[in-house]
């Protein structure tokens, strides 16, 4: 009896300091991926992960990413300090002057940003390798797809990343090596190549349906993008494979937005539109909708004006950021479309539903301007005190430069208020860069083809009348006039940079006040607060 | 069960023997009776042992404080009660009126270490005990403000003055933790992780600082930062008592921002700016008319073996600004019983309160009065142009049209924001006492706190314009925070061949904690009639044109497990040792690493017990203390170590908007807790009678395995931080307490209290063998300019040091110069990062109190002096607003003044550096205890109080005190949120 009592009460014990002991985390609002993938859209929902992610770096949405790298250290945007405004610790200073440093946030954000998109594919990858797709009711073909989707997308993070800092580590598994070790440019090419040769066929066509996705076109455009560069990345020119892509796109092997092959747009604005995820021209843009989706590209941060809502009937007001470049501003003629449509000058207007009386229809300024007509000018320069020459990166003021207007988010009680997409490929970008191969088969001189692609994109900014003179020939179409022109139309699209390089100017021209620098420039250093905890990162040559 | 019972018998048969052999002594002697009362304050003490002096007969005195009994011829009578000093009086045939003294002397107090007590004298580690007496005066928003000053080593710092809306900052012997929670742990009547609000100041019977690891080892993983015991007033046998205390209080802004008049502003800013009124904002923005009150109201009384205490109160808190206020009601609950012939003893506590509070105003810049960020009313007030009306000619707001500007005004009184708070807590504790000194204890508590916000913005204010397309906004959040206790202990205590004194102490603690949070909003209202109680009336529900309505909620939990034990050991009360061991898991560490072992070991020598020091009279007591300690923190965010999936926002997954998912953190299943060895040597000492005593500790602790957001490398992680277990800290000081009494007559005493404390913090390593790091930057400097971090640490250097460029004066025509690394002279446009160098440091060195008090006759006073020392301040407000380019704000008058010459943005550097060094006069209290001839009152005491009287600084801004708790200390906000002077009188009833 007393025996057994014993036993019971050992048993309860045990059991009470077991319950007594148990130090399980339960997640409430959080999720354990060991419960996640039970359906197609959860699968998907981790494929696309690198897409939202993307806006961060790819486009100009308030970080210092790739977009920023590519811009402010070009010649055609800065963000000058204006006043006590945007000084921000130098940061744009030193990339307008090329002075910038290993152990800084210049190198730094954009490295972690994109790093961070290619692990998350690379987490995706093994999650989904790691699936029995039969057990929720998809494919193997389903499997495929969005694995080859995910690797093109990280091949993609890979030629950017691969573009900025030259020389990185390549890193296919989460964790595996923790420390890796730099591979070299070539190596890096040779693996960005073989991931979307191998994988772009898997892809689905570029259709209505798969806006804002990695289809086979936006795949091809990366291809081309790599062929494009080639010389400069490796020294081994790949014109031929960068023609041969080009071609596949315009043929329509890639799929189109709507209709059968892509197509240029007659209106210049018409593929950053507000509804521009149905516009034939884009190839691969990320997606935004802020009414369908509430997400939005939110590029009012780093170019609006403090109180350039009201010119749009918009809900948001910008920082006053980044402007345009007063000898970028004048690389336009007069009557070019594009400087008149594109950017913004001169007095500002208030949208008409926000003006209280007949007499407040001008926007107001707020600093240098406190209360007068907020006028924005092209120079950078402190007109309010009289200042007159070229001005420079500490003497903006809050109206200084022409002003960024590609993308217009349209009235607030607009249906497709703010559901502009940002585009990272366009057609007229392919033109531009079969043109560009054409000629430098060709020694540099235009061919007949090359004109005739570059004359169909660029008529569209001029109107019938001006055309005529405005239109290039074979003589006239320079391999500098094919990068002024290039500048003139991908403004703001976060492709200067690597074009100025391809061309030999990023580090020997001078704009505005901008002087030639160093060749080491060409490639931005490795963050310092990478090479200090990795000790198999080598710095980038003269940091 | 045999063995058992036979003890029992044989114990009945011991005490028949006794009580036999008592008649027969009792009947020797004559009858001797009286009363014994308290010599405070003449009430009644029940209970009280009497016995006659070498024999073990005696009795205990009754509910009204008499007593009756025989005793032989020339006895002599031993009159004991817990917490009284013992009285021996010679047996008198007449009426015996005792009056037995609270034992005041601090050797003999009785010391919460956690989970037990011991004597004054036994203790062996750096323990601080603060009681009632002893607490500063005057109105306190925060229980924390009545120790302030008085605790070497302990800081406790308001950032905003007496914001009744605002907490206290409190941290002991320095910066333990980079990332971790550097809060001592609050231990409320057995309740780990009590809640503050809880707790009056007319209910708090000691505060006591376990401040050194092998006292804090007990409370293992959460000991790290110290911990502070607060014990409040029980329930206390004899006549039924009632307690009274009130105060009125009201603050006076103690020193302005002086910023330029309307004329000084035109001339400056130009005519153009120049709108034609001239408006004291600022001055607007003050309650002038504040007035606090508070009332306390308590009673208590039963018997010996059943007691209560209960107090309820009110107190309406008015802090300097409009709309910045508190209400709060509540009340406190003890309850007391033994029974079961004595073996077991029930203390039952109950709390609770019911607070609302305004926190529309007083806002001084977000929560920590820095940022400078929309909700800060009194930065708009000081840079708003003093030219520009109040109200325009149509009867609405104006408002500037500057960057960031806005009408405080008109934000106060077109907006809402309240804060319903209840916050409960009920603690019961069973004690079995079956044989002497073995008590078997379970203690469970549950602490609730619960609150809901509510915002609404009027449909014609500014950021219902601006946002919501005029159409109003509403919020409602809740928030509910509940923690669970169970502790139980078994205590035993022995005495072996008289001289060998042991203590054992062994338990188990569970503790469970949950946070529910949600919250939703909407905007779109057809009328401001609502406010938030009609949520549903908003157009933007069904209006997608409206900015989208939002809705969130979120829950986590953990958990925190314990096995404990101590060992104490005297040998004649004059050799002491304790040995603590805590085992600890907690629920948010890795899965490699739940557990881990927390003990210490101390040792305690009462030099001045020895033979040899007999003949030193000079010397009353004298002891040395020594510890060992090593303690934990586990005071971080949840789920830290799993690897989770967080969302990213929507994406089109073939024309419909779907969340996506991806991991939000690199998982790291070897988390584990922070582990802090802290090494205390400490002597306690007094002399001349007792006139002078105190003691010293100097202490040394290494906090190891910081927990850290480490940047990760990446590739090959997903994020580029983990939170992991890298680097060290170290902190070393020296803490003195002084206590004298240099006058003590019939009529006059002055006693005189000093503590000071040093310290120095140093950042040992930032790295181990995967993680490397050799700097990192705090401090991040406000929009406009974003001029960058301002504060580095690096790799065994010194907390808190500023790092930033060196002014190197200016140019012909105002702009800044500054040294470059090379030392030659530069512009801002030449200037980088490499040219910075290491300018000061924001955390005080040195930090002394001194309070003195007074007491002649009925009266008292108590002057209290407070400073802290060696540090220097980045004076924000200077550095932005004290600069003609503040234009076309207002600015302040530094900017025609000392930097009159300066033509150029603002820009951080040393320039703006100043010595932080103060002295504050922080309370000045005078009271009167009337000594009233009636049977009703009991005691009776006024007093006045002045708070933050004066300062003494060569600072030229606001106020040297600044936070000082935190990694980023020494930058002075840009929030202007008054400091002030308090005035109180107040009023104490015992009756």
């Amino acid at each position: 009896m007393k025996k057994s009592n014993a036993y019971i009460s050992a048993a309860l014990l045990a059991l009470g300091l077991s319950a007594c002991t148990k130090l399980d985390e339960k997640p409430y609002s959080e999720i354990i991926s060991d419960n996640f993938y039970s359906n197609k859209e959860e699968v998907l929902s981790a494929v696309l992960r690198p897409f939202t992610h993307a806006g961060a770096w790819a486009a100009p949405t308030g970080q210092t990413g790739y977009w920023r790298l590519q811009e402010l250290s070009a010649d055609q945007l800065a963000w000058p300090q204006k006043g006590r405004h945007g000084y921000d610790g130098g940061n744009w200073i030193r990339l307008h002057n090329h002075t910038w440093i290993a152990n800084e946030d210049n190198a730094w954000n954009p490295w972690r940003l994109m790093f961070w998109g290619a692990g998350f594919c690379n987490n995706t990858l093994k999650d989904l390798s790691a699936m029995d797709f039969a057990k929720i009711g998809m494919t193997n073909e389903d499997k495929a797809s969005f694995i080859a989707e995910t690797k093109v997308v990280r091949a993609w993070h890979y030629l950017k990343l691969m573009d900025l800092y030259g020389n990185i580590p390549i890193v296919t598994e989460v964790g595996e090596p923790a420390s890796p070790a730099t591979k070299s440019r070539k190596e890096v090419f040779e693996f960005v190549e073989k991931e979307l040769k191998e994988n772009v066929e898997l892809l689905k066509p570029l259709s209505a349906d798969m806006v804002g996705r990695a289809t086979k076109a936006g795949g091809y455009a990366m291809l081309v993008e790599l062929y494009l560069n080639a010389q400069e990345w490796t020294g081994t020119p790949r014109w031929d494979d960068c023609i041969t892509y080009c071609n596949k796109i315009i043929a329509g092997d890639g799929g189109s937005l709507s209709g059968a092959v892509p197509a240029l747009e007659p209106d210049i604005f018409r593929a950053f539109a507000n509804n521009n995820n149905t516009s034939p021209e884009n190839l691969f843009q990320l997606a935004y909708d802020l009414r369908a989706g509430n997400s939005r590209f939110g590029w009012q941060g780093d170019f609006w004006h403090y109180r350039q809502r009201q010119i749009y009937n918009a809900d948001v007001d910008g920082n006053n950021s980044i402007v345009v470049i007063p000898t970028a501003y004048d690389a336009y003629k007069d009557n070019d479309l594009r400087k008149q449509k594109w950017m913004l000058i001169g007095p500002q207007k208030k949208d008409p539903a926000l003006r209280t009386s007949v007499g407040d229809s001008l926007v107001l300024g707020t600093e240098e301007y406190n209360g007068k007509p907020l006028v924005f000018v092209k120079e950078i320069r402190r007109n309010s005190e009289g200042a007159s020459g070229a001005g420079g990166m500490t003497q903006g003021e809050e109206n200084s430069g022409a002003r960024f207007a590609k993308y217009v988010p349209g009235k607030q009680d607009d249906p497709n208020y703010w559901g502009n997409d940002f585009v990272l490929y366009r057609l007229t970008e392919i033109y531009f860069n079969k043109a560009e191969a054409l000629m430098r088969k060709n020694n540099g001189i235009a061919t007949q083809e090359a004109v005739d692609l570059i004359n169909t994109c660029k008529k569209r900014a001029f109107k019938p009348e001006d055309w005529a003179a405005e239109a290039y020939t074979a003589t006239s179409l320079t391999m500098n006039e094919l990068l002024a022109e290039r500048g003139r139309e991908f403004i703001f699209e976060g492709k200067r940079r690597s074009d100025l390089i391809r061309f030999g100017k990023f580090t020997t021209g001078s704009w505005w006040d901008h002087q030639p620098s160093a060749d080491k420039y060409k490639l931005f250093p490795i963050p310092f607060k990478q090479t200090s905890i990795n000790p198999n990162l080598v710095q980038n040559p003269g940091y | 069960m045999h063995k058992r019972s036979t003890f029992w018998a044989r114990t009945c048969f011991a005490s028949m023997v006794l009580m036999l052999f008592s008649l027969f002594a009792f009947s020797q002697g004559k009858n001797v009776s009286g009363k014994v009362t308290d010599a405070n304050d003449n009430t009644a003490i029940p209970g009280v042992s009497v016995q006659i002096k070498g024999t073990s007969s005696g009795t205990i005195t009754k509910a009204d404080g008499t007593f009756s009994l025989q005793a032989p011829e020339n006895a002599v009578l031993i009159f004991t009660f817990v917490g009284y000093l013992p009285q021996e009086v010679p047996a008198s045939a007449s009426a015996m009126n005792i009056k037995l003294a609270a034992s005041v002397k601090s050797l003999q107090d009785v010391v919460v270490v956690g989970y037990g007590t011991q004597k004054r004298n036994e203790v062996t580690t750096s323990v601080a005990t603060v009681k009632a007496e002893n607490f500063n005066q005057g109105g306190s928003r925060s229980p924390m403000d009545l120790i302030q000053g008085k605790v070497a080593g302990l800081s406790v710092t308001r950032t905003q003055g007496n914001n009744p809306n605002s907490g206290a900052s409190i941290q002991i012997r320095g910066i333990s933790s980079v990332s971790g929670d550097m809060n001592p742990l609050i231990v409320i009547d057995g309740i780990p992780g009590g809640n503050l609000d809880l707790l009056q100041q007319d209910d708090i019977a000691t505060f006591d600082v376990l401040k050194d690891g092998s006292a804090a080892a007990i409370y293992g993983t959460r000991g790290n930062n110290g911990v502070i015991l607060i014990t409040t007033k029980k329930g206390k046998a004899g006549d039924p008592q009632y307690t009274y205390s009130t105060y009125l209080q009201r603050e006076a802004v103690a020193k302005r921002p002086s910023i330029l008049s309307a004329a000084e502003y035109v001339k400056v800013a130009g005519a153009t700016n120049n709108q034609g009124a001239d408006v004291d904002m600022y001055d607007l923005l003050l309650d002038k008319n504040n007035l606090s009150h508070y009332h306390n109201f308590a009673a208590s009384g039963g018997t010996a073996n059943s007691n209560y205490r209960a107090s309820l109160y009110y107190n309406d808190a008015n802090g300097i600004a409009i709309e910045n206020g508190r209400k709060q009601y509540g009340g406190r609950v003890n309850v007391n019983q033994t029974g079961l012939q004595g073996m077991l003893t029930m203390q039952f506590n109950l709390a609770g309160n019911f607070s609302k509070a305004n926190l529309n105003g007083g806002n001084s810049g977000g929560g920590d009065n820095k940022a400078g960020n929309a909700g800060a009313d009194f930065e708009q007030a000081v840079q708003r142009n003093p030219t520009a009306p109040i109200f325009g000619p149509d009867g609405k707001y104006v408002e500037t049209n500057g960057f960031n500007n806005y009408n405080p005004l008109a934000r106060l009184r077109q907006e809402l924001y309240d804060r319903d708070q209840k916050t409960y807590s009920g603690d019961v504790r069973l004690t079995l006492e079956p044989i002497h000194d073995l008590k078997f204890s379970a203690f469970g508590a549950i602490v609730r706190d619960e609150y809901t916000d509510r915002q609404y913005k009027m449909k014609a204010s500014r950021s219902s314009i601006q946002d919501f397309q005029g159409g109003g906004y509403a919020y409602k959040a809740n928030s509910a925070a509940m923690d669970k206790t169970f502790e139980a202990t078994v205590d035993y205590t022995k005495t072996v061949a008289s001289d060998h004194t042991f203590n054992v102490l062994g338990g188990y603690s569970y503790q469970y904690s949950t946070l529910e949070k949600y919250s939703m909003d909407n905007n779109g209202f057809l009328t401001d009639a609502f406010e938030d109680w009609n949520i549903s009336a908003g157009n933007a529900l069904n209006d997608p044109k409206l900015p989208r309505p939002s809705q969130s909620s979120n829950k986590v939990d953990n958990t925190l497990i314990a096995f404990f034990g101590r060992l104490n050991y005297n040998y004649k009360q004059k050799y002491m040792l304790q040995a603590i061991l805590r085992h600890e898991g907690s629920s948010r560490f890795g899965a490699n690493y739940k557990w881990g072992n927390f003990p210490a070991v101390s040792a305690g020598w009462v030099i001045s017990k020895e033979a040899f020091m007999q003949d030193i009279t000079v010397i009353n007591n004298l002891k040395l203390r020594a510890g060992y300690g090593i303690t934990g923190n586990q005071g971080i965010p949840n789920y830290q170590s799993l690897i989770t999936l967080g969302t990213g926002g929507a994406y089109l997954q073939y024309g419909k908007w779907i969340q996506t998912y991806g991991p939000n953190k690199n998982p790291n299943p070897d988390l584990r807790w922070e582990k802090k060895k802290e090494f205390n040597v400490g002597v306690d000492f007094s002399v001349l009678q007792s006139r002078i005593g105190g003691s010293i500790d100097v202490y040394s602790r290494r906090t190891q395995d910081l927990l850290f957001n480490y940047t990760a490398q990446l590739p090959s992680n997903i994020l580029d931080n983990i939170f992991t277990n890298v680097g060290e800290i170290s902190n070393s000081g020296v803490e003195v307490v002084i206590n004298t009494v240099p006058v003590k007559t019939k009529d006059f005493t002055w006693n005189s209290d000093i503590a000071f404390n040093s310290q120095r913090n140093k950042m040992v390593s930032f790295s181990n063998q995967i993680y490397k790091a050799t700097e990192q930057y705090y401090g991040d400097l406000p929009s406009p300019g974003n001029l960058g971090q301002a504060i580095r640490v690096v790799e065994g250097g010194p907390l808190g040091t500023f790092y930033g460029y060196r002014y190197a004066g200016l140019t012909d025509d105002g702009k800044w110069l500054f040294y470059k690394k090379d030392g030659s002279k530069a512009t801002t446009s030449q200037i980088n990062p490499d040219d910075k160098t290491v300018i000061g440091n924001g955390i005080p060195k040195y930090m002394a109190s001194w309070n003195n008090t007074f007491r002649y006759k009925n009266f008292d006073l108590s002057i209290f002096l407070r400073g802290k020392f060696g540090f220097d301040i980045l004076n924000l407000q200077d550095m932005y607003f004290g600069n003609k380019k503040w234009t076309p704000n207002n600015m302040l008058s530094s900017a025609i003044g000392k930097n009159a010459k300066l033509n150029d943005d603002p820009q951080f550097s040393d320039y703006y550096l100043e010595k932080g060094d103060f002295v504050k006069l922080d309370n000045i209290t005078l009271g009167y205890n009337f000594k009233l001839k009636t049977k009703y009152i009991r005691n009776l005491r006024v007093y006045a109080s002045g708070r933050n009287i004066a300062t003494i600084t060569k600072y030229s801004g606001l106020d040297p005190e600044l936070q000082d708790t935190a990694l980023d200390s020494g930058i002075d906000g840009r929030g202007f949120y008054p400091r002030t002077r308090s005035y109180t009188i107040g009023l104490n009833l015992g009756f």
